[in-house]
């Protein structure tokens, strides 16, 4: 004969009162330093092992990196060498005014004392980037490759040269082959971006307005 | 008022609760394509729940770690127990620079310690410069997403906004045409500011420094233009090593909007030749979380948002039904650590479906976490009466085989018969109030078992 079983309370169980963490006396002067730090002595968990990260391989080809940074709203540009930069550049930016760029002579000299009064009319930066991440169209730019850390995102229009022997698969490689991150550096992955109004695409938030890769 | 009350209040226009529900589901189906598309993302969630677990469990030793590095950075470290602190912290700095131009990229952390009425009340401006952000500041609005600020609008209203503060043409509403109007407006504010404040998305132990992600770029040109820089972080945003970046980055655009990566992942480790950096480092209720083994993970959230996007609640009782910083499942877990009696109803707030569970990044036990906090409030005597009462006479009637199955009988005859006045009655039955009874069956599974048993 088929019996109900007294229904069982679902196995959930609180693994202890919630609220009896400990309690640290400290004398009334101990800063907030202190008293943070021994919070968080007297109430974290015990040690669990830090994993290794193993280095996801995956699809390194500038085809690959082609193929996402346009998804993204970037565009990829081949070069036949480092000399026919200028050439494509008066091609792609017939009107530009003002340019600065470490790579060629004639441009707006700017450094790292450069005003804001200046820097906000550049309309084209040019600058060489160091790892291009196949996997999501990401470009590593140090500062040192910068001229000025604002450069990058106050300018109205952003190309990055990149060796395309540069490309890594993903940002396990890429973080690998990063000294250091320096002062400042950041991945740039296409062109600034929003999509707070009604979740439409909009490029050109704030920073540059496009974002053209010259590949080599 | 609870989280019901406000969310009837949302659900109250039916098309925008409609649009709501179809926006953020698109989003999430947009994070499943992206995430579908790394074979080994399963293992990157793995690796980031282990790295967050670890430097919870080492949390004291990687704080000064972190602290001793920023400083050998030439960067100035604070303290803040709570948001008090941390508040007239901030406001030091400034007044220390005499500075009046302020503007702020995003950052939940100076929302949880209300920041911004802090400084007005000290006749201090500050811009928020994330598009959204500014939306909602010239509205006088929360934030009701994590990373979709201002997703409660439509674009008219937007367009309003605009029109009223930005003077855009009146009835103006194309996204290109009012993004354009506040790239104007803003680049103004940030060639002005004296001194930008950030959040921090992630703080790396070995190295000292912070990194912030963003689409829009407003981080980079706000900080690297100003002459001070003050980056306000929770003590949970630490993570070891730089290489752990690799996971965190993989992840977290990935969750959140379904892009590989977010435009600008911006490293700031050392300030600028002649400028100043700042970072504050703050509990306000963080360690008191990491004494509570049964909610601690919450700490491990990178949010992403993506628990946002998939809970079936939060899609359609919006992000200012929980009146909370944080709102939706994660929400719903922080927010009691803050302040239990305000935010009581938050942990009912959701179907327990297991859904932000299941596209955590960093796998944290949310619905979990919900369940066990509604026994705490239940113990804690912070949950209304009704429901209190109803779940008490609901639970010995079916720890009851007997009440059960006359109950079970009477109900399947009964049903038909029961005025609707009755069972639609608004102050006893509040489950009634959008739904229908079904057709009841003609026999209970007991009653058609013992049949088949009989044959
Ligand atoms: S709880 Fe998980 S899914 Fe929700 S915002 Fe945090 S990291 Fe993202």
């Amino acid at each position: 004969m088929f019996t109900l079983h007294k229904w069982r309370k679902p196995n959930i169980k609180l693994t202890s009162p919630p609220f009896h963490h400990f309690t640290i006396s400290l004398s009334p002067l101990s800063s907030s330093r202190e008293k943070i730090l021994a919070a968080a002595r007297a109430n974290k968990p015990e040690e669990t092992l830090l994993p290794t990260v193993p280095s996801f391989e995956g699809d390194a080809s500038a085809e690959r990196f082609t193929e996402v940074l346009t998804s993204i709203g970037g565009q990829v540009i081949w070069l036949e060498g480092p000399e026919q930069l200028q050439q494509v550049l008066t091609q792609l930016f017939p009107d530009s005014r003002i340019s600065a760029s470490p790579l060629f002579p004639g441009t707006l000299p700017v450094d790292a004392l450069t005003t804001t009064e200046v820097l906000a009319d550049v309309d084209l930066a040019v600058l060489p980037g160091e790892i291009g991440v196949a996997e999501n169209g990401a470009i590593w730019l140090p500062e040192a490759n910068m001229m000025h850390r604002a450069l990058p995102t106050i300018t109205q229009h952003l190309v990055l040269v990149l060796d395309h022997k540069r490309i890594v698969a993903t940002m396990h490689q890429a973080y690998a082959q990063l000294p250091s991150t320096g002062g400042y550096g950041a991945f740039v992955a296409g062109p600034s971006k929003t999509a707070d109004i009604e979740q439409s695409l909009v490029i050109g938030a704030h920073g540059a307005r496009s974002l053209i890769v010259l590949l080599y | 008022m609870n989280h019901a009350t406000r969310a009837a209040k949302f659900i109250g226009d039916a098309d925008r609760t409609t649009w709501h529900d179809e926006t953020l589901w698109f989003v999430r189906t947009k994070r499943d394509k992206a995430v579908y598309a790394v074979p080994e993302f399963q293992d990157l969630r793995e690796l980031a729940s282990q790295i967050k677990n670890h430097t919870l469990s080492k949390l004291d030793f990687y704080l000064e770690q972190f602290e001793e590095q920023a400083k050998r950075n030439g960067v100035h470290v604070h303290w803040a127990a709570d948001a008090d602190e941390h508040n007239a912290i901030i406001l030091d700095i400034i007044r220390q620079h005499n500075a009046t131009r302020i503007v702020k990229s995003k950052s939940m952390l100076t929302e949880e310690c209300h920041l911004n009425p802090h400084l007005i009340a000290n006749g201090i401006e500050v811009v928020d410069t994330d598009l959204g952000e500014r939306i909602i500041q010239l509205r006088d609005e929360a934030p009701s997403h994590l990373v979709l600020p201002a997703i409660h609008l439509k674009k008219e209203d937007v367009g309003e906004t605009f029109f009223q503060h930005l003077g855009t043409a009146k009835g103006e509403v194309d996204p290109q045409v009012l993004t354009e109007a506040a790239r104007q407006h803003l680049r103004a504010r940030f060639l002005a500011a004296e001194v930008a404040i950030s959040g921090v998305n992630f703080a790396v132990a070995e190295t000292g420094g912070i990194v912030i992600c963003t689409n829009e770029g407003n981080a980079d040109l706000g900080v690297n233009l100003a002459h001070v820089h003050i980056a306000a972080m929770g003590i949970e945003k630490l993570i070891p090593r730089l290489s752990d970046l690799s996971v965190f980055t993989r992840l977290l655009a990935r969750s959140a909007t379904g892009q590989p990566v977010t435009t600008y992942t911006s490293h700031y480790t050392k300030p600028a030749a002649d400028k100043e950096m700042h970072i504050v480092i703050v509990d306000n209720g963080r360690t008191k979380q990491l004494g509570r083994p049964d909610f601690r993970a919450s700490l491990k959230c990178i949010r992403c948002g993506a628990c946002m996007n998939t809970c079936p609640v939060y899609r359609r009782s919006g992000g200012h039904s929980y009146d909370a910083t944080v709102p939706g499942p994660i929400g719903s877990i922080l927010s009691p650590n803050i302040d239990m009696k305000k935010h009581s109803s938050l942990p009912f707030a959701s179907t327990l479906c297991g859904s932000c569970s299941d596209v955590c990044p960093v796998k944290i036990d949310i619905h979990t976490q919900l369940y066990k906090w509604r026994q705490v409030l239940a113990e804690a005597n912070e949950i209304p009466a009704s429901k209190k009462w109803s779940m008490k006479l609901m639970g010995r009637f079916l720890t009851s085989p007997r009440a059960l199955g006359i109950g079970g009988k009477l109900a399947r005859h009964g049903i038909k018969f029961l005025p609707y006045s009755l069972t639609h009655a608004r102050h006893f039955n509040v489950w009634a109030v959008a739904r229908e009874l079904p057709e009841p069956p003609k026999q209970s599974f007991h009653e058609w078992y013992k049949q088949q048993q009989v044959k």
